[in-house]
């Protein structure tokens, strides 16, 4: 391959990589903590990316205050999903399949009642006005700011998360209730307080992974829809409870997606609308295979044997 | 606004038809048997798939005239060639009809049973209902993006239903209306008599427990395995009739919106009841129809609302309301008591 394809795709399966990062560690979280299997995830991201976009219409063109009400306002939406239908689900002991269904429905809700608010006020595939310039450049590549700035981002949220979970009570809490509910519950652990924090963290950390991706392309309705098939994979690489497995998983399904896709267009010619069928074959390959994911139990939240 | 209610009628009854092969299927599956079929849309695109490949390359080769490329050049032609003999030769037509009927119910019963290997083996229950739902999105992007199969996003058209020849457009529309509800009525029949079998006890036994079910030697994954095989292969079955109804084959109408139709009418009718999955096939036929009117009514009065996106959101909230309130739907799964094997005796 010629040496510039291969940097360009380089470059951005790093920072897709980053960005799945991001909103991988979010479903990894409610699947371990609160054990929901949460679709609308999608849609917390698509929320993040318009907060952002409107603000950047409207108010500022300064990354952090963007980034920031982006964190907000996904975060908000987050804990009504879980105060108005996940919590009173939940209490009345639906099953895995029904908060599976559940959880399809509010994103379809969100999902639509977004499109409504697009199609009315013509927002579609907008990109979020902020500044770009170019900050490196070679024959080979060209970096511009939205690179130094999302793939830090990305990694310094990252760090935080990491430091939370590891060092603060809230951080044990979390890790308590993704080893054993009920024995948290039992300990006086308080179990509406912890969930509704990490609802807020989930969806923040998604809403700023959105805020990133709409700077990075163009933001439509479907954006979160989309790009949640290629989360869920990352988040199932790293067997669904695994902190270092999601991120290292973003970052394998980054690197099939844009560069291994590359070589396989180049080599064998494959089409690039196979793409969306790489994720789904990381899936199935590693429930089949290897559902403990890439680093097995050793980073997992919750450090138990099968079941 | 002129509403001609004869054909209303006609097109309601045969959509009811359609929706309840697709909502008996999923009954039997999730309903009955337990397994979460996030990918219903998968399996009745198989059948209109079928319906496509069959129109555009056997119905030719059953009239003498085979070997024109269906896209392409050749596209006009080779659809004015579909409609001729569906419109002029009734027994090629129906031969063709019949044959893809086979090959959509054989290949549903092959892709369920080849989806139930994959997805029954996993971990934790819910993963299965992640397969599926990715499963089916990702089956259409790949139909969409090989061309041969239905001309890619532009899809095809001309796929009569087997009763286009008939001259009076009412009793054409009625006939294939009867052969739908025929369909569903076998359909239901089927349905009713597995689940009161052994057969049926058995699976209702691994919906409610599969590991004591396991533990009492019964063959879990083999008997979901095969549910899953029946229920696909009569989604596939009402994907032929989906298409043929529409006369137009294309990924966009596969999508996960389809899914979602279906899962209202399962959770809304009654969980694991086959009236109920009538009741709600009847009610989201009846709603959809509604909706479309309304739409078309409002955009006449020059409305700047899009219609389609607040169905979405009724069916999403419906979903929500009937899992929060009332889980086992309207008509709920009544309790089925076998007598004795000593009081059946005379």
């Amino acid at each position: 391959m010629p040496a510039s394809v291969v940097f360009d795709s380089l470059v951005r399966s790093i920072q897709v990589g980053s960005l799945y990062a991001l909103m991988a560690l979010g479903l990894t979280l409610t699947l371990a903590v609160v054990r929901l299997p949460n679709f609308a995830h999608a849609e917390l991201i698509t929320v993040g990316g318009y907060v952002a976009l409107l603000s950047s219409l409207w108010l500022t063109h300064s990354l952090f205050v963007i980034l920031g009400l982006a964190f907000i306002g996904s975060a908000l939406v987050a804990w009504l999903m879980h105060r108005a239908v996940y919590r009173p689900l939940a209490r009345r002991n639906l099953s895995t399949y029904g908060m599976l269904l559940a959880s399809f429905s509010v994103g379809l809700i969100l999902r639509y009642i977004i499109f409504l608010l697009v199609d009315r006020y013509g927002l579609f595939d907008k990109h979020i006005a902020v500044p770009v310039e170019i900050w490196y450049r070679t024959p080979d590549v060209i970096l511009t700011n939205l690179f130094f700035w999302s793939v830090p981002t990305a990694v310094a949220l990252m760090i935080v998360l990491s430091l939370v979970l590891r060092g603060t009570s809230l951080g044990r809490q979390m890790r308590a209730l993704a080893d054993n509910g009920i024995l948290a519950r039992v300990t006086g652990i308080p179990v509406d307080q912890v969930h509704d924090l990490t609802w807020l963290v989930v969806g923040g950390l998604a809403g700023v992974g959105g805020a990133l991706w709409g700077m990075y392309t163009s933001l439509n309705p479907l954006t979160g829809w989309l790009t949640i098939l290629s989360v869920f994979a990352a988040s199932v690489l790293g067997g669904m409870t695994s902190f270092t497995g999601t991120i290292l998983g973003a970052y394998v399904v980054s690197f099939s997606e844009n560069l291994l896709m590359q070589w396989l267009n180049f080599r064998f010619g494959l089409d690039f609308t196979f793409k969306a069928a790489v994720p789904f074959v990381i899936i199935i390959l590693v429930l089949l295979l290897r559902p403990a994911g890439l680093t097995g139990f050793a980073g997992s939240l919750r450090k138990l044997s099968r079941r | 606004m002129n509403i001609d209610y004869v054909a209303t009628a006609l097109a309601l009854l045969t959509v009811f038809g359609i929706s309840a092969l697709m909502a008996l299927s999923l009954n039997l599956e999730y309903g009955v048997a337990g397994v979460p079929n996030f990918g219903q849309a998968m399996f009745v695109s198989i059948g209109a798939y079928t319906a496509g490949v069959t129109y555009t390359r056997l119905l030719p080769w059953l009239g003498g005239r085979a070997g024109l490329d269906p896209c392409g050049d050749t596209l006009t032609k080779a659809l004015a060639l579909r409609t001729e003999l569906t419109t002029l030769f009734p027994t090629v037509g129906f031969l063709n009809f019949g044959l893809t009927v086979l090959i959509a119910l054989l290949l549903g019963g092959l892709a369920g049973y080849l989806a139930s290997y994959a997805a029954l083996r996993v971990w934790e229950e819910w993963y299965l209902g992640l397969i599926l739902l990715v499963g089916s999105e990702v089956v259409r992007i790949l139909a969409q993006g090989y061309p041969p199969l239905l001309c890619g996003s532009n899809g095809l058209s001309g796929i009569g239903q087997p009763f286009v020849w008939v001259h009076n457009a009412t009793w054409s529309a009625a006939l294939f209306a009867l052969l739908a509800l025929l369909l569903a009525g076998a359909a239901y029949l089927l349905c009713e008599r597995l689940v009161r079998s052994p057969y049926g006890r058995l699976l209702k036994a691994i919906r409610e427990n599969d590991r004591v079910t396991l533990g009492l030697g019964k063959p879990v994954q083999r008997r979901r395995a095969q549910v899953m095989a029946i229920g696909s292969a009569i989604a596939a079955l009402s994907g032929v009739l989906f298409a043929v109804n529409l006369g137009f084959v294309s990924t966009n109408d596969y999508t996960v919106a389809l899914t979602l139709d279906v899962w209202v009418m399962v959770v809304l009718g009654g969980v694991g009841n086959g009236r109920g999955a009538l009741l709600g096939a009847l009610i989201v036929t009846v709603l959809n129809r509604l909706t479309a009117i309304a739409a078309i009514a409002l955009n006449a009065m020059g409305s700047q609302f899009e219609f389609n996106y607040v169905r979405y959101i009724l069916f999403a909230a419906i979903l929500l309301l009937m899992l929060r309130y009332r889980r086992q739907g309207l008509l709920p799964e009544r309790a089925r008591t076998t007598i004795a094997h000593d009081e059946l005796r005379p």
